[in-house]
Parts: C-alpha cells; sequence; structure tokens
C-alpha cells in the first residue's frame, strides 16, 4: 500500500504544476506564459523570434565589478511578436529572466517570468505589445538586479534606454572610487594653470587697449 | 605705499576677528522667561498602526494537509502553510499549499524512514544567502528593504530557505517579502537523520556554512572538507556555486550554524542560526525551518511530551559602521575593501541589538512569549551578540536545564542568565505562580541586561526588549495591552532617527519635550554685523586703493 502511494503521488500531482500560464517543478518554473493570447492593440501574431539567453557568474567576467550577468544586455524586437525565450542556467543558484510592464489584462502584475533552479534550461513565449516601449528584464534574486543581472527589450526601437545595463548605460547611482593622480592628470593640471595666467593677462591687455 | 596696505589688511583682519567673536552661538541664554514648548503631533502618514496583518485567520489553530499548528495569537504569527510545508517537505504538500508559501519545491525534501518509525530519515534543506537593505545602482533606496523598527534600516545577511520568485513583496512594493528576513531561520533536524545541507550562494561574496555544536565529520564521504572554515577545511564557496555539507547528529541539543568567512563581519552581519537536534521519537516530523524565529508551531514529540509550548529566541546586534560598506557601494571590490580593511571591529561599537530579527516595537508584534499559567515552556536561547548576554526576565525566574546542547547536571534557577557569544541555553520558564519561578499574570519585560541592548543607536526604549505576556493580557488583534507610556510614539518614523522627543505626549508630560529655539541676541547680531560691514569696506577700500597705485 505505502508503495503504490508513492507511485501515486507524482501522478495526483501533476495535474496541479501547471495552469494559468504557470508551470513549476523542482528544475523550473514559468509564469504567464503566453503563445496565444493577443495583448490589446495586436490584430495578429506578427512574427515568432526565439533568443537563447545566458545567465551566470561568467558573463558577468568581461564587466569589472560586476558579479552575475546575462549574455546579452538588450534586443530588439518588433511589434506582437511572439518572443520565445530558451533560458540556459549556467550558475549552480537560481536565475530569472523576469520581464516587467507588461499590459495587466493579458500579463497578471505585468510579468513574464522564467526562472531556472540551478544549472540547467527551460524555454517559454511570450507576444509582446504593439507599442514603441523598452521592458525592463532582470533577475529579482536579492541584489543580483543591483550586481548586474539586468537587461532590456526593445519593442519598435523603445522609448528610452534603461540605466545600469553592464557595458551599455551608466548608472542613476554610480560608485565613487579612489581618485589617483597620474602624469596625464597633471599635465592637464599645469595647462589649465597656465591657461588661467593667460586670461588674467589677456584681460589685463584688453583693459588696457580698452582704456587707451 | 605698502604701510597704507599693511593697514588696511590690519584693520580687515582685527574687523574679522571681532565680528567672529561677537558672532551668536548655537545656543543662546534665555532672558527671565524660557521659551515656550514645541508640541509634537505625530502625523499619521509617519505613524504606523500597532499591529499590520493581512492575514488574521493565521493565528489559530489549525491542521493543514495532516499537519497540526499550535495557534499562535500573537499579532503576526507564522505562514501555517509555510510551516506545513516545511513539516511535510516542499515536494509532497500539495502546489495550493507551497503556493501560498515562497519556497521552492526543493527547500526541503525529505525521504526514506530507514528505521521505520513513521518519520523520514533523509532529510535534504537547502538555503541561499540573501542581503537585506543593500545598496543599488538605480537609486537612493536599499533592496530589497526591511525594517527592523519603525524608520531604521540597516545593512543585514541572512541565510534564508530556497526560495521562489521575487525577492520583495511585488513589482511595487521592494520591501523583501515576508519570509526573507533576520534572523537567518532555526533549522530543526531529528537525532540520527543524514542531513544533506546545500549552500546555493546567490550572494554577491564568497560564504561557507560552519556547523558550530553540531556532530559533523571533518571531512564528507568524498574527502571534500565538511566543517565550513575557508583555512582549514575547504575553500570559500563563490558568487553561483553551491556545496553540500553532510552530517548525521548523534546528540540531540540546541546548536548554531554560522558562516565561517570573516567572521567578524559575516556571522556579525547576520549570517548565524539556530541549528537544534530534536531526540529521535516515533512519528517525528519535525518542523524543519522556523521563519523569524519565535514560536514554534508544529513540535517535536519529545518537546509535546515534557512541555506546554517552545520558543526559539535569537539574540543578535549590528554595528553601522560593519555594514556601511553595502549601502554605501555597489562594486563588490569597494564593498571587500570598506568591510575587510577599512573595518576594524576592534574600534567599533554595536548600534542595533535584536531579538528574533527585530527590535522593540516590532519585537511585540511577533516575538512575544505568550503564555498561560501552570505552563512549562522551553526556551532556546542564541546569543548572537559579540558580547556576553545578560538575559533578565521580569516576573520569573527561569532554569536553564541544558547548555550549548549538553544537559546540565544542575539546572540552574536565576532571574539574569548570562550566556558568552555563540552560547546556547535551553531555559523552562515554570508559570505555576509561586513567587519563585513566577509572581504571577502580567505582560513582563524579558531584555538583555547589558542596557546598551535595550536601546536602538542609543534611543531607548528599543533595541531587544521583548515580552513574556499572559493571555489576559493580549488584546485581540495579538497586541500586549500596555499600561504605560503611550506607544504611539514609538510606531512613528522619526522617533528612533532621533528627531522627535523621547517624552512629550501628554500636558504633563510637556515639560519633557522640546523647548522652543530661541533667536540670536540681538546685541550680538549688531555687534557682529558692524564690524563685518568694517571688514568689507575695508576690502572694497584696498582694492581701490591698489587700483590707484596701478
Amino acid at each position: 500500500m505505502k508503495r503504490l502511494q508513492t507511485c501515486l503521488w507524482p501522478i495526483l500531482l501533476l495535474p496541479m504544476l501547471a495552469f494559468g500560464g504557470h508551470r513549476m517543478d523542482m528544475d523550473s518554473m514559468v509564469m504567464n506564459e503566453n503563445p496565444m493570447t493577443l495583448p490589446e492593440g495586436c490584430q495578429k501574431i506578427a512574427g515568432d523570434q526565439k533568443i537563447t539567453v545566458h545567465a551566470g557568474r561568467k558573463h558577468a567576467k568581461k564587466f569589472p565589478g560586476v558579479v552575475f550577468a546575462y549574455d546579452q544586455q538588450s534586443w530588439d524586437v518588433d511589434p506582437c511578436t511572439r518572443l520565445t525565450v530558451h533560458f540556459v542556467n549556467d550558475d549552480d543558484i537560481r536565475h530569472q529572466f523576469m520581464v516587467h510592464g507588461l499590459p495587466e489584462k493579458t500579463y497578471p502584475e505585468g510579468m513574464f517570468t522564467i526562472e531556472v533552479s540551478g544549472p540547467g534550461e527551460e524555454t517559454a513565449s511570450f507576444i509582446l505589445p504593439p507599442y514603441k516601449k523598452t521592458y525592463l528584464v532582470h533577475c529579482d534574486i536579492a541584489q543580483h538586479t543591483e550586481h548586474g543581472m539586468k537587461a532590456q527589450i526593445k519593442v519598435a526601437g523603445g522609448d528610452k534606454d534603461l540605466a545600469s545595463l553592464p557595458g551599455l548605460t551608466k548608472p542613476v547611482r554610480p560608485d565613487r572610487y579612489p581618485t589617483v593622480w597620474n602624469t596625464q592628470s597633471v599635465i592637464f593640471l599645469v595647462l589649465a594653470l597656465a591657461g588661467g595666467l593667460v586670461l588674467v593677462w589677456g584681460g589685463r591687455w584688453l583693459f588696457k587697449a580698452m582704456s587707451d | 605705499m605698502n604701510v597704507i596696505r599693511f593697514f588696511y589688511l590690519l584693520g580687515i583682519a582685527i574687523s574679522l576677528t571681532l565680528a567672529w567673536i561677537f558672532f551668536p552661538g548655537p545656543r543662546t541664554e534665555a532672558g527671565a522667561r524660557a521659551p515656550s514648548t514645541v508640541k509634537w503631533v505625530p502625523s499619521l502618514d509617519d505613524t504606523e498602526e500597532f499591529c499590520q496583518f493581512d492575514h488574521p485567520e493565521w493565528r489559530k489553530a489549525q491542521t493543514i494537509e495532516g499537519v497540526e499548528i499550535e495557534e499562535d495569537p500573537q499579532c503576526k504569527p507564522d505562514n501555517p502553510y509555510l510551516v506545513a510545508s516545511v513539516v511535510k517537505g516542499t515536494d509532497r504538500v500539495t502546489m495550493p499549499t507551497l503556493m501560498k508559501t515562497r519556497l521552492a519545491m526543493d527547500a526541503v525534501v525529505k525521504k526514506d524512514d530507514r528505521d521505520g518509525d513513521g518519520d523520514p530519515d533523509v532529510i535534504h534543506i537547502k538555503l541561499e544567502v540573501a542581503e537585506l537593505n543593500g545598496s543599488t545602482p538605480d537609486g537612493d533606496f536599499f533592496i530589497p528593504g526591511y525594517r527592523i523598527a519603525p524608520g531604521l534600516t540597516p545593512g543585514i545577511w541572512v541565510f534564508a530557505p530556497k526560495m521562489r520568485g521575487m525577492a520583495t513583496v511585488d513589482a511595487v512594493n521592494l520591501d523583501a517579502n515576508r519570509m526573507l528576513r533576520a534572523p537567518s531561520p532555526p533549522i530543526r533536524v531529528e537525532q540520527g537523520d543524514t542531513v544533506y545541507l546545500t549552500l546555493e550562494n546567490s550572494h554577491y561574496l564568497p560564504h561557507t556554512i560552519h556547523l558550530h555544536g553540531v556532530d559533523h565529520p571533518y571531512t564528507r564521504a568524498d574527502g571534500q572538507g565538511n566543517d565550513g572554515v575557508p583555512v582549514t577545511s575547504e575553500k570559500m564557496l563563490m558568487p553561483g556555486q553551491k556545496r553540500t555539507y553532510e552530517i548525521k547528529p548523534r546528540q540531540p541539543g540546541t546548536m548554531l550554524y554560522h558562516c565561517h568567512v570573516q567572521t567578524d563581519k559575516h556571522m556579525l552581519m547576520g549570517l548565524q542560526g539556530m541549528f537544534i537536534v530534536e531526540e529521535n521519537r516515533p512519528n517525528n516530523w519535525l518542523q524543519t525551518f522556523n521563519i523569524g524565529a519565535g514560536k514554534v508551531r508544529h513540535r517535536s514529540q519529545a518537546n509535546r511530551k515534557q512541555f506546554d509550548q517552545e520558543y526559539d529566541l535569537h539574540y543578535q546586534s549590528l554595528d553601522k559602521e560593519r555594514y556601511q560598506p553595502i549601502q554605501a557601494y555597489n562594486d563588490p571590490r569597494l564593498v571587500a575593501k570598506g568591510m575587510n580593511r577599512d573595518y576594524n571591529i576592534t574600534d567599533s561599537n554595536e548600534n542595533f541589538f535584536l531579538l528574533n530579527g527585530e527590535a522593540f516595537p516590532y519585537t511585540l508584534r511577533d516575538s512575544l512569549v505568550v503564555v498561560e499559567p501552570e505552563q512549562r515552556i522551553r526556551l532556546r536561547v542564541a546569543n548572537g551578540h559579540p558580547h556576553t548576554l545578560g538575559l533578565h526576565f521580569h516576573g520569573h525566574k527561569t532554569t536553564a536545564i541544558s547548555a550549548d546542547g549538553v544537559p546540565l547536571d544542575a539546572p540552574v534557577t536565576r532571574d539574569v542568565h548570562g550566556l558568552a557569544p555563540a552560547q546556547r541555553l535551553d531555559l523552562v520558564l515554570d508559570t505555576h505562580d509561586d513567587g519563585l519561578h513566577s509572581f504571577g499574570e502580567g505582560a513582563w519585560l524579558m531584555h538583555d541586561h547589558a542596557e546598551k541592548s535595550v536601546t536602538s543607536d542609543g534611543l531607548g526604549p528599543g533595541g531587544n526588549i521583548g515580552l513574556v505576556v499572559y493571555r489576559k493580557y493580549l488584546d485581540q488583534n495579538g497586541f500586549p495591552k500596555l499600561q504605560g507610556m503611550d506607544p504611539v510614539p514609538f510606531f512613528n518614523r522619526w522617533f528612533y532617527q532621533k528627531q522627535v522627543p523621547v517624552w512629550a505626549r501628554s500636558e504633563e508630560w510637556a515639560i519633557f519635550a522640546d523647548a522652543a529655539p530661541l533667536p540670536p541676541n540681538t546685541i550680538r547680531v549688531i555687534i557682529s554685523g558692524v564690524f563685518l560691514g568694517l571688514a568689507l569696506g575695508l576690502l572694497v577700500a584696498l582694492w581701490r586703493h591698489w587700483r590707484k597705485g596701478q
């Protein structure tokens, strides 16, 4: 009887693992998957686009001071495109591909999420709205966005570039590093000093010339 | 010519000196009548309700998926669905139950009843590392936000059960979700269980786990280090990596787990939690995690037999200088330098003192010890401070029955129990009103008697003040009935920022409120102004004189 219960357990559980665009198992989770429902303003699916996104520590190594990153920080997508995201987690910990700002009528809380629980991969699709807009993509595990796992999807060219994208855009609140004077800085200072003197003497000369 | 200029300069210097001497100071003498009192009325926008909680139904005793969960009548009890999930195992509860928590499906996996006594004996536990109130390159705020008291957001690190989904409440509210909080949660396993404790390092700095006092082999079965010490046992676990510690504890008791990387920083930033090995009993399904510590809502078989209730009490403290780098910088190189080289623990002092991850008055919401008369309650106490904890109970003398997981030959009954740093005591709180163990019913204070610990950054009442509350002193929202000072100011966000008076909430107490500031002394203003004007006039005259000389 105990063995029968053990065998039946996963079968009883299975129907509960996928509902309403959500699916989840030990290895991954998808929320608000939407391969069919058109967002408001889209007459039809304009086309299909597939991207493979790698996430992990190794993709941050090319950016000094960044710990976690995706292998790409920006994607361009046409309006009403069905975007299929193949998300590959190259670390031993959780990472997410979480999109914000989508229309809440179609996507609860305006989000689409793929989470991969450890080394592994997951694929899911969603349809982008018709408007020219930039959507935030990030990993919402504590301090992952802040340490580099942040990107953007630009629909129809996007309406802006987001801040703090590794290698692409400046942070809103940049770090301040120790200052060290090098030869170039000293030369610039001396030249600027000389420039200031020239300005004074030039001004005096001009003043005298005008007085005469 | 030069002599005249010298006298101009001398005049300017004398005038400026006299202007400075006569300039009004920061404090002004009152005349015959002292200034009036500034009345402070806490703004509703800046003042929290005593008990803000959206799930009052969680307080009652209930059975979820066959797991019996004890009543917890205080304001903010633990999520009973989470309790059920960690008792049964996150892979065994139904999806609707698991979805009412933020736990990952593989956070707690229980299997193999090897001794046939009705409970699982192979336990897989997964932990992550989270930073609370860290800085962000996206603006001047901390994320995920976590308040230890109204208006107080120190930087903290915690071990957290493996989760799923967002770290924050939602996309709009950037506070940490309910499960992501201090202290690192107490973990319970059974004596003789084979436990695989996996650390998935989701933080941006290296960490390890040292199982302090827990019976564990120095190396795992595969020869890898198992003691969590970066110098002797193993390499530090880098960001993005995971490591599993393997144990089969033979002795029960209250122990600790903590990060052993730069312990003066990492352990004291909050990477420390209680690790409790329960006695082996039949059908002993344990509450693997006790989020936020406090009341254990599903107790072990041995505990149910011997006691009426069980509470975990974790004391710890935070140093402003220690956590400053994580709130000032994003770049991990700057954080590492700030913590490892600029910060010096031998020159520092602790500023914030926490009971179960929060300071007074938040301790009144979910760290009460709620009792009935004539009960015996087991309190498992851990001292996570870097100083000795002198734990004092008003109205009671508790009995220490075990220290560092070892039963005491002669139990000690006292009203102050001393705990060295990292020490644990198992105390029995006996509420029989006999004039020794209990003095009767009330809302009795319980706190560290090292007096700085009852303040938050020097402002009291704050810190690790908690209460032993008899049931009849608890209101229907689970908040203690207080008969003393009006607690409204404590819930005002400016109170612990030291922006408002500590005593000011009644006409009678207006004598202790802030006095209105006075205008500067008029004669001093005039004299100082005259000399400043004189200096300015002499400066202009000097300039004109210099121009004439050209």
